[in-house]
Formats: C-alpha cells, sequence, structure tokens
C-alpha cells in the first residue's frame, strides 16, 4: 500500500468543523486508491499471462464437451466466485456454459455446517455434484481458506479440473497439489487482492469464450467430457 | 424529482472543487460522508441489486464483517426478496441508505430511488454504462463504459470498497458527523431545497377521497386528494400545503 495517510491526522488537535477539508482529503484519497487498483488488476494481468492462458486453455476444453463449472468461497469471496459462475452462466456475450456457485443455498451450507462442520460445505457439494471432467473454481484472499482446500482435495480425487485465485503470496492454495491451475494477486489489501482476482476471473471468462468460438457448437449428446483431469 | 431532504443535495461538488463535473473520486467523498452520518445517527443500509445479486451481498459482508481487524460492524443488509419494493418499503426508515446496484435501465431499481424521499431515506446507485437521469438519485457512483464488463472485471466491486473505507475514515471524525453541527448546517444553508415550493413526495398508505393518508419523509400525513384523480395505495404524490398536487408517474418502459 503507498497510500498516504497524512489525511488521517489534520483533525486530532482541532475543532471539526471543516467538512470542506474532509471531502477534499477523501477526494484525493479516492482517486489514489483508483490508481492503485487500475495498476495491480494490469499487473496481475500482464504477471499472469502464461498461466491465465494454460487455465483458460484447460477450462475450455472441458467445459466445451459439457463439463460443468462450480465456483466457491468465503465471505466477500464467495460473492466474486457468484458473480464469476453467472459471468460464465449468462455471458454479455458467447456461449452459456453450466457454472454455478456452491454457495448460494442457505438450506444446503447451513445443514452441512449444523451436522458436520463448515469445513465441508463445499466438499459435500462436490461429492454430489461433481464428475470426471468437471471444473472447480476457487476464489480465497488468504489462499489458506480450510473449505476451500478440502473442496479442491475432493475435486482433484474425482476427476475434476481445479483452478485457486488467491492473494498474498497464494497461501496452502499455491503450495497445493490439489490446485491444478492457481492464479495469485501479489499483494496484501483484501480489498485490492479482491479486485484484481475479479479482473483474472474475467481475462479467463473471455479467454474460454474466445476458444469456445474456435469450435462449432456440437450437437445434442450425451455429456461426457473429452479428457479426464 | 426534488430530494426530500436537504442534507444530501446541499453537500455538492462546490464543497469540494468549485466544480459542476465532480470526479468520480469527489462523487465517492460525498456518498461515504452521508453515508457515515447516517450510520452515525442510527441509520441503517439496505443493499439491492435486482440483476447482480453477489454484488448487493458483497457490499453487506463488507460493512457487517470487515475485513479490516478492528473497524465496527454497521448495520448493513442484503434485501435479495422477489419484490424488493416492497420489501424495502416496510424495512427502511427514515434516516437510513439504501444503496443499489445496476444499470440505469434497471426498472427496479428506478423505482426504488424515486420513492426513497417519500421513505426518508438517502439513495446511493452504482453502476455502469450509460448514467441515471441527472438527480433520480443523491449519489450516484458510476463506471462509465459500454456497462457489460465492469460488474465483473473488478471496477464495480472498487466503488463499494472504497465507499467503505472512506466512510470509515469518516466516522473517524464524529465531531463532523453530528447532525445540527456547524459544519453540517453551514454546508445545508446553501441549497436547502427541503419544503420550497417545489413540493416533497408522498407515498400513498391509504385513500378515502377527498383524503390519503400519505408517507414522507417526516412521517405519515393527512393530504387533500381532490386535485389528482385515480389515487391507489402505493402512488407516490408531489404535495405542497397539505395537498397533492400531482401523481409522480410510474417508471418509464424499457427502452
Amino acid at each position: 500500500m503507498s497510500e498516504t495517510t497524512d489525511f488521517l491526522y489534520p483533525f486530532i488537535e482541532s475543532n471539526e468543523d471543516d467538512v470542506g477539508s474532509l471531502l477534499t482529503d477523501l477526494g484525493r484519497s479516492a482517486r489514489s486508491k483508483f490508481l492503485s487498483s487500475a495498476a495491480l488488476r494490469a499487473t496481475t494481468l500482464e504477471r499472469c499471462t502464461a498461466s491465465l492462458a494454460a487455465t483458460a486453455t484447460a477450462m475450455a476444453r472441458r467445459l466445451e464437451g459439457g463439463s460443468r463449472m462450480f465456483c466457491f468461497g468465503n465471505g466477500g469471496s464467495s460473492t466474486d466466485a457468484a458473480s464469476l459462475a453467472d459471468l460464465f452462466s449468462c455471458p454479455p456475450w458467447g456461449r452459456p456454459v453450466a457454472a454455478r456457485s456452491l454457495v448460494d443455498d442457505t438450506a444446503i451450507l447451513t445443514a452441512v455446517g449444523n451436522d458436520v462442520g463448515f469445513d465441508l460445505v463445499f466438499t459435500r457439494q462436490l461429492v454430489a455434484h461433481g464428475h470426471t471432467g468437471d471444473v472447480a473454481v476457487g476464489l480465497s484472499t488468504s489462499g489458506n481458506s480450510r473449505n476451500l482446500l478440502a473442496a479442491f482435495a475432493s475435486a482433484a480425487s474425482r476427476g475434476m479440473l481445479t483452478v485457486g485465485i488467491a492473494g498474498y503470496n497464494g497461501g496452502d492454495m499455491a503450495r497445493s497439489s490439489h490446485v491444478q491451475h492457481c492464479l495469485v494477486v501479489d499483494d496484501d489489501s483484501v480489498h485490492r487482492i479482491q479486485e484484481s482476482q475479479a479482473a483474472l476471473g474475467f481475462e479467463l471468462w473471455r479467454q474460454v469464450q474466445l476458444q469456445l468460438a474456435t469450435v462449432t457448437i456440437p450437437a445434442a449428446r450425451p455429456i461426457a467430457p473429452t479428457e479426464t483431469g | 424529482m426534488v430530494r426530500s431532504e436537504g442534507e444530501a443535495m446541499a453537500l455538492t461538488e462546490e464543497h469540494v472543487h468549485g466544480s459542476a463535473s465532480a470526479h468520480a473520486g469527489d462523487a465517492l467523498a460525498l456518498a461515504a460522508f452521508g453515508l457515515a452520518r447516517r450510520f452515525a445517527t442510527g441509520g441503517s443500509l439496505w443493499c439491492v441489486a435486482p440483476e447482480w445479486r453477489p454484488h448487493a451481498r458483497h457490499v453487506a459482508v463488507e460493512f457487517v464483517h470487515p475485513v479490516v481487524v478492528g473497524k465496527p460492524a454497521l448495520p448493513a443488509v442484503c434485501v435479495d426478496a422477489t419484490d424488493a419494493v416492497s420489501s424495502l418499503r416496510a424495512l427502511v426508515r427514515p434516516g437510513d441508505v439504501v444503496l443499489s446496484l445496476g444499470v440505469a435501465g434497471d426498472r427496479t431499481i428506478l423505482d426504488i430511488v424515486r420513492r426513497v424521499p417519500a421513505w426518508g431515506a438517502m439513495s446511493i446507485w452504482i453502476g455502469a454504462g450509460p448514467r441515471p437521469p441527472r438527480g433520480s438519485v443523491d449519489h450516484a457512483l458510476w463506471v462509465d463504459d459500454d456497462g457489460t464488463s465492469a460488474a465483473y472485471d473488478g471496477r464495480l466491486v472498487f466503488q463499494y470498497h472504497v465507499l467503505w473505507e472512506l466512510t470509515h475514515v469518516c466516522l473517524e471524525h464524529p465531531g463532523l458527523l453530528r447532525t445540527g453541527s456547524a459544519a453540517c448546517d453551514a454546508a445545508a444553508a446553501d441549497v436547502c431545497v427541503t419544503c420550497s415550493d417545489e413540493g416533497r413526495l408522498g407515498e400513498v398508505i391509504s385513500v378515502e377521497p377527498p383524503t390519503a393518508h400519505v408517507r414522507t419523509a417526516s412521517g405519515i400525513e393527512a393530504v387533500d386528494v381532490t386535485l389528482v384523480a385515480d389515487v391507489s395505495v402505493c402512488d407516490l404524490l408531489l404535495i405542497h400545503a397539505g395537498t397533492a398536487i400531482a401523481v409522480v408517474d410510474d417508471v418509464a418502459p424499457d427502452r
């Protein structure tokens, strides 16, 4: 975080009656954050160029054959996972794919969380729905969320393609043999990380769409993966 | 449409730059200050995103369970109902804030923001693409692009992340947030449009001609509806001196 924090202090020893100064400083701060966020998104996409291409190719190979995609995360990352699933399933252009979020059903989340434990809320669903060749995409800013690591292990054991999107240094997700593709936003601000994680997800979607566009949309056929993960 | 409260409109761009075209950063600053004032006086934040539902949840979790250790939990709620307008009508109280996320053509949001003044709340609209009509919302935080990618590529998230960050900065200056403080009075003195002869908004609760009970920013009032025809429950009325002088049109049809 290179942002100055000087603006936080001018009021400490003065009467608080200068709304204009506060607003000016807030506006300046917002512009600084805007530049930081945009720069991090650009450098992240550039730094991940090769891994993005490899991940998108692996995803497109599975999704073009009719495989499904499951997205998950915790907290704000759960909502980013849901947005990513929405982007893939209801895209502004291109082919919709069978993507959905594993965080939307509160009955399942609370049932598994209460009966078994929160570490298995995603694993339980992958056991029910996941098949060889499906795609599991998990988002975590720390890369250390236990329920994501458990879900990736389960997904990998079922022959699914596993894609992690993390922050900081990638955490345990970057080191896990169960995460075949791990894209990392190299920063230490949760908010800026999430903004760049969204940019990575959008770029993944865009590249997958470009690859799907090069193949003829197959006629109806039984869902069968073209290869195993 | 006239806003029902002076505060939001009073803190105009002129306080920041003396410029009529405020930068997006200044729009964020003004929205954060208004939101912090509402939180400081007991208000709640209601979040709704009919077409981008995950974003409403993301905003709510930011405020309720902050990522920065030590920041206070603030009352924010994602309203994810089938009929968001009816839910908000029941939930929103004077002094609250309604934050909508969606494109300018989102008819549910258009219906929400036009009713918010009658509910006594402040409105924030975060979106992308063409902007909503000027004056239709207290604070528009906008990503100016074609409106198809900002919701997914991090730029929309940035808007409410920074809204959260700046709101907490404002909350560290409680002296500036007190309603009726010298600072706020001075700011409000310039452009207070509340109670001007342009009228106030009221939402009809019940009708027994020639009288209707309406909900306004200042409470429930009985108004004379002799001058307007066919008043129904939930209609928005323009009220002046105890008399309804017009029924505000419904949201325009889709483009």
